[in-house]
């Protein structure tokens, strides 16, 4: 282009349409996604401490502290979910379609355990949101995370499918980038929630 | 069309790469086509040409609540409408007036302002147009079905709950409010990538405009102050649905919890109108004194400070709800801390126009109205930061009369001024100056002839949200006066919208830049071509058009047969890549109903989220459906020849 010569002129026809990372405005909206859902999270366990400090005894009175077994080895699982993601996150920066593929079906089964296991504990217990404070606060955080688990189960899937349809590789990355994140951000806040709920009752 | 202000229709004569560039930009004419727009600009006009609809009706429900103060004892409406009227006036003014229009003016100029062709999000704009739409329209359907909330603009618990608040009032409010916020969000969220990814190059953080620093902040607050809000209405929604027992006590749940979470929004939610307003002030009085900002830095760093500090403020709305004096005193320091950016902005602003020759067009004078009413505003609000002097006049008039000062001044005066000064660029005429002074002193009269009584009225006793009182209190003549005074100052609006709607069609033709203006928007067309830039321009100072140095550089090498546009660094807008930009969609509309359906639905029933959720998986799938799959494909076809 005869413009190069000018040093007034910037010539941007070289640059990629396709950035990866932070270079992404894409990358930049899920950060924000993060940051309001993340403050969603911090208004629901304020409401629960703040709740939890205006009542004599938490939980109430006839309601038992809940178990540590079952959930603590349902955390686990979906720890391990985000060690499968980020296989699959990483293996495609190498172009390692097959790993993704399997990175993916992984992280997606063990996303479903973990919501297969939330469903049977709360089926057991013997209160619902309506019994008293404890149990709306109680449920209404365990149903605000799991239809977020929910819901990256399905996302995951569309992802998956667009893979299996050819549709990622070493460049074209991004959606499996940012899927990645928000499942990562989706597990990394339920270690607060596991504390608050599982453990605050028994400690604090 | 001889003159140099070349719009769209001009530009498509005089050469094919503008041609070709126009009809990528261009949105889809005609009426189905309405639904598919995604252009910032289109977007922009219609935030805030509905705000202004509402600000209309809200300042209708106030006239009405006026004429039945008017004098004691009246009977023009019932306690029960009365309580609707204050209601929907104050939800309809702070949640459906002022954030939208202040996202409407960002979302049309902050493209315009740091050189871009769009934002980073065009669908995610539509999107949340969609929703401030059917949230508002839902809402005034309850008010006509004679369903309208009734338990005030926050909604305080036990009032608002299923006890106190039968049917299905409180029900649309907590719903909507809910709903709405999701507007506010993904606005902040598109704003913040846009102004820190878009920039064009040159544009270094300390080169951009004030207007867009202000906006960036607010982007901020309201991502952190909205979910709060979100959350508590939500919980007022299901303990009435769903009967959880977040705010109801006799089940261990906790009214106070209530006042928390909505005041920690509340509170940031006054600097989420006022600092927008605060930008517009700042490009009104530097373009009418003709000279670069006093203390740019200052400025910034006050806008900055607000909004942290904004956050530390939202107990001073409930001292007397009995909370520890320790925790009372430390609310009073904050809030008698955040008069000092406040401060800081207005001596920068007054160091500006000192010694200046300012030119005394409509803007400026909204703007110096600013100065008179939020100054007052301020002062008062140093007065009830203090506990002793709250509790005296907590849930008076006086109240009323301080947040009409700070609102009002503090964010409808600039606003007016802003939309006058920024009218040419977006309808490419003028606003007649004539009709503008007109305004503005009927505006500024009738203001301070409406709520300085109420000062007086609140220190003499007179509570707020009281349908009537009754003689002989001494409240007869500043009520009556009041009533006169809101007329007045309505009859300033209504001379202000007819001037735009007139204006709009036969006003004097503008041109590029009629103020002589220093921000990138006035280099171009007005209004703005489809593309809104022909070359996205290089900066080369913080006053982008003042410090032109006449040697015009620009970026060549964006396509003109895709929506392209050119992503740079953060702090510094270095070139990096390039965004590819959907094109106009039907998702963003199809995406706003499926949320509804759980929104509404859950007035009836919870089963609808489901469906709403399901609904918004679908259009979440159609939304993100590879364009590559669907469209003809520009630059794959080449690397995977075997799609």
């Amino acid at each position: 282009m005869s413009a190069n010569s000018n040093p007034n002129i910037i010539d941007v026809s070289g640059l990629s349409p396709f950035n990866h990372g932070s270079q992404a405005p894409l990358w930049w909206g899920f950060i924000g996604m993060i940051i309001i859902e993340s403050t969603v999270i911090a208004t629901l366990i304020a409401s629960y401490l703040y709740l939890k400090m205006g009542s004599i005894s938490w939980p109430p009175a006839g309601t038992d502290a809940p178990d540590l077994l079952l959930p603590t080895i349902n955390t686990v699982v979906l720890l391990a979910s985000s060690v499968s993601m980020h296989w699959a996150d990483s293996s495609i920066e190498r172009g390692q379609q097959r790993q993704l593929t399997y990175g993916l079906i992984i992280s997606i089964l063990l996303a479903m355990v973990f919501l297969a296991v939330k469903a049977y504990e709360y089926s057991h217990l013997d209160y619902d949101w309506s019994t008293h404070s404890y149990g709306s606060i109680v449920w209404g955080i365990s149903i605000f995370h799991a239809t977020h688990v929910l819901s990256l189960v399905l996302k995951t899937v569309f992802v998956l499918y667009l893979e299996l349809r050819g549709y990622f590789n070493r460049q074209r990355r991004l959606g499996v980038t940012v899927n990645g994140m928000y499942w990562h951000f989706v597990v990394a806040v339920w270690v607060p929630l596991y504390l608050v709920l599982y453990w605050s009752p028994r400690i604090l | 069309m001889q003159t140099s202000d070349a719009n769209a229709a001009t530009i498509e004569t005089t050469g094919t790469s503008e041609d070709v560039l126009d009809r990528t930009w261009q949105s889809p004419p005609g009426f189905p086509g309405w639904f598919l727009h995604v252009n910032h600009r289109s977007i922009g006009k219609r935030f805030i040409a509905t705000a202004f609809l509402f600000l209309l009706i809200g300042g209708v429900e106030a006239l009405v609540m006026r004429l039945q103060l008017s004098r004691p004892g009246n009977t023009l409406l019932s306690p029960d409408l009365y309580n609707q009227f204050f209601t929907m006036h104050g939800t309809t003014m702070m949640f459906f007036f002022a954030v939208p229009v202040m996202e409407g003016f960002a979302i049309y100029l902050t493209p315009l302002m740091i050189g871009a062709r769009d934002m980073a999000f065009p669908r995610l704009n539509a999107f949340g147009y969609y929703v401030y739409l059917i949230a508002g329209v839902a809402l005034y359907i309850s008010f006509f079905l004679g369903m309208a909330p009734d338990a005030g603009w926050f909604a305080y618990v036990p009032l608002s709950t299923k006890e106190y608040s039968p049917g299905m009032r409180m029900d649309v409010w907590a719903t909507m409010i809910t709903f709405i916020e999701l507007s506010a969000l993904v606005a902040a969220v598109e704003l913040i990538v846009t102004i820190l990814k878009l920039r064009a190059p040159g544009m270094s953080l300390h080169r951009m405009p004030l207007f867009i620093w202000a906006i960036l902040v607010v982007s901020f607050m309201i991502m952190f102050a909205m979910p709060p809000v979100m959350v508590a209405s939500l919980m007022l929604a299901i303990d009435r649905t769903a009967g959880t027992h977040f705010f109801n006590v006799a089940a261990g749940g906790d009214a106070l919890l209530w006042q928390h979470l909505f005041w920690f929004f509340g509170h940031p939610e006054v600097y989420i109108i006022f600092l927008p307003a605060m930008g517009m002030l700042s490009a009104v009085i530097i373009t009418f004194s003709r000279r670069r900002v006093f203390g740019y830095t200052p400025l910034v760093l006050a806008l900055v400070a607000t909004g942290f500090i904004g956050f530390g403020l939202w107990v001073h709305h409930m001292y007397t709800a009995g909370l520890p004096q320790l925790g009372s005193s430390f609310f009073t320091a904050a809030s008698m801390i955040i008069a000092i950016p406040s401060g800081t902005q207005i001596f920068c602003w007054i160091a500006t126009l000192w010694g200046s020759r300012p030119d005394f067009r409509p803007p400026l004078l909204f703007a110096l109205g600013f100065f008179g009413i939020f100054i007052l505003g301020g002062l008062t609000g140093v007065m009830i930061a203090s506990v002793p002097f709250d509790l005296q006049v907590h849930d008076t008039f006086f109240i009323v009369a301080h947040f009409h000062y700070v609102l009002i001044g503090g964010a409808v005066f600039p606003l007016l001024g802003a939309t006058f000064y920024w009218f040419p660029k977006i309808t490419g005429r003028m606003m007649s100056d004539r009709a503008g002074h007109w305004s503005f002193w009927l505006a500024f009269t009738g203001f301070n002839l409406a709520f300085f009584p109420m000062h007086q009225l609140g220190m003499i006793g007179m509570p707020r949200r009281v349908y009537t009182y009754i003689d002989g209190l001494g409240w007869n003549g500043l009520n009556l006066l009041a009533t006169v005074g809101a007329f007045v100052f309505a009859a300033g609006i209504v001379v202000f919208v007819l001037d735009a709607l007139i204006s709009m069609r036969s006003g004097p033709i503008a041109g590029r830049n009629p103020w002589n203006a220093d921000t990138l928007e006035w280099s171009t067309s007005s209004p703005p071509p489809n593309y809104n830039f022909r070359e996205i321009p290089v900066i080369e100072g913080r006053y982008a058009l003042w410090d032109a140095t006449g040697a015009n550089p620009h970026v060549v090498g964006l396509r003109d047969d895709r929506r392209e546009v050119l992503v740079t660094t953060v702090l510094d807008a270095h070139p990096q890549c390039i965004s590819i930009l959907p094109g106009p969609s039907p998702w963003p509309l199809a995406m706003a109903a499926s949320v509804s359906v759980a929104f509404i639905g859950m007035l009836w029933s919870m089963w609808w989220v489901p469906v709403g959720f399901a609904l918004t998986f679908v259009a979440m799938i159609g939304w993100h459906w590879p364009r590559h799959h669907v469209r003809r494909p520009p630059w794959e076809e080449k690397e995977r020849p075997e799609d």
